[in-house]
């Protein structure tokens, strides 16, 4: 993958998630060592320190662990803290263009409630 | 410690001010941008800092020390710009010879397979090469020499689009490989905007902005919708820019000024502004456009 200038997405997000991304695929496995931010600059032409920040966001999320001067690594149980954080932002930013559309067209909550049980059901 | 600091820094040409009071201190070894429009002061004050040119006012010090005449900052602190002048009567890998007795940490090896690289011969004569080979070799020039303070001054003028590429990969790799103070200057931010740590804005020889790139492109955002509701989340406050065509209305607000009790429900979109916008307007004195200019 190439990283985007044009993207409205920053360069340091846009790392962290391909990091992500590698876990996700199995590439990177638990206990697993990650690139270092000199290898992520190389790698994607960027600037060590913007890499540096796409690590430290993984670090705070608790999807990677540091050791003194060996690198980064992946924490055991990353892939499911993965999992979980995209079903909540994807699902959640649907939720809210379902409503804003179910308020454009003058559906009640009632209606709307309704209509998602519905499908659940026929699912 | 401290790298550069200028304190208050003037330059006058005759009765032109080119920097009018200017103060800042960079510290560490970070890629910078320093970032203007033609004749903001870019190239001035890169001079003042390798000691060619001697402020009107204020302190510069570089190391603790004031550049001007100043020997041993001359040997830890390169400036390369279109107007480097070398003697006539030595070829470019004796130029190369003679850079090695000047700077301790010359990376000669280097200099002589970027210049192959180029397909510059090592047996031309600095006078002889085209405007884009020029910036090139200066470029190379300055990268294997290897200085603390690395100031290049729009280094990419006149390459093509193939060599300036690989140039910008090569200062990439050469800070990773032995990091220091670059500062870069251009006028086209988005091409230089994936090497940047931070960046420096300066306008009518002042700095308008000195800040982590990311924070550049979270300061503005552009909201797009129904100008009333846009009044209102703004707050009826100035805006940095508006546009208003028959459908819609348009204006970029810095972020930390829009109104975050407004609660009604909105259809006003939210975008993002990007660097190279922000410092374009933060540097416009008029708030329409090149449109406005042609309304009569």
């Amino acid at each position: 993958m190439s990283i985007s200038n044009n993207s409205t997405i920053p360069i340091y997000i846009q790392i962290a998630e391909w990091i992500e991304n590698e876990i996700l695929a199995n590439r990177i496995q638990d206990d697993g060592k990650v690139f270092s931010q000199y290898q992520l600059a190389e790698m994607f032409n960027i600037n060590p320190a913007t890499a540096g920040k796409g690590l430290t966001i993984l670090l705070e999320n608790g999807i990677l662990y540091k050791k003194r001067g060996l690198g980064m690594f992946v924490q055991e149980g990353a892939k499911e803290l993965i999992l979980a954080k995209r079903r909540d932002e994807k699902l959640s930013k649907l939720a809210k263009e379902i409503v804003q559309e179910a308020k454009r067209l003058f559906v009640s909550d009632e209606e709307l409630l309704d209509l998602i049980k519905k499908v659940q059901k026929e699912e | 410690m401290t790298d550069i600091v200028c304190n208050q820094v003037e330059k006058k040409f005759r009765n032109k001010k080119a920097l009018n009071k200017l103060s800042c201190s960079i510290e560490g070894e970070k890629i910078i941008g320093l970032i203007g429009r033609n004749g903001a002061g870019k190239s001035t004050w890169l001079k003042l800092l390798a000691g060619h040119l001697k402020p009107t006012d204020g302190e510069i010090h570089i190391f603790g020390e004031n550049p001007f005449n100043n020997l041993k900052i001359a040997t830890n602190l390169i400036l390369i710009e279109d107007s480097m002048t070398f003697p006539p009567f030595f070829n470019l890998g004796e130029l190369f010879d003679m850079a090695s007795d000047f700077y301790p940490d010359w990376q000669g090896d280097l200099a002589i397979r970027l210049l192959e690289y180029a397909n510059i011969p090592l047996k031309s004569f600095h006078h002889n090469l085209s405007k884009g080979q020029v910036s090139t070799f200066n470029l190379i020039y300055g990268l294997a020499a290897r200085c603390a303070i690395t100031l290049l001054d729009e280094p990419m003028n006149g390459m093509d689009e193939g060599i300036r590429t690989d140039m910008y990969r090569a200062i990439l790799k050469e800070y990773i490989a032995y990091p220091r103070t670059m500062i870069i200057s251009s006028h086209h931010l988005p091409e230089i905007e994936h090497l940047l740590e931070e960046i420096l804005l300066i306008d009518d020889g002042e700095v308008v902005l000195h800040v982590p790139l990311e924070d550049v492109n979270q300061m503005l955002v552009r909201l797009k919708g129904d100008v009333n509701e846009i009044k209102e989340i703004t707050d009826y406050q100035d805006v940095l820019f508006e546009k208003q065509d028959a459908v819609s209305y348009e204006a970029i607000i810095e972020r930390n000024k829009i109104n975050t009790n407004y609660q009604n429900q909105t259809n006003v979109q939210m975008q993002p502004v990007s660097a190279s916008e922000v410092c374009k307007l933060l540097t416009h004195k008029q708030k329409g456009g090149i449109d406005d200019v042609f309304k009569s």
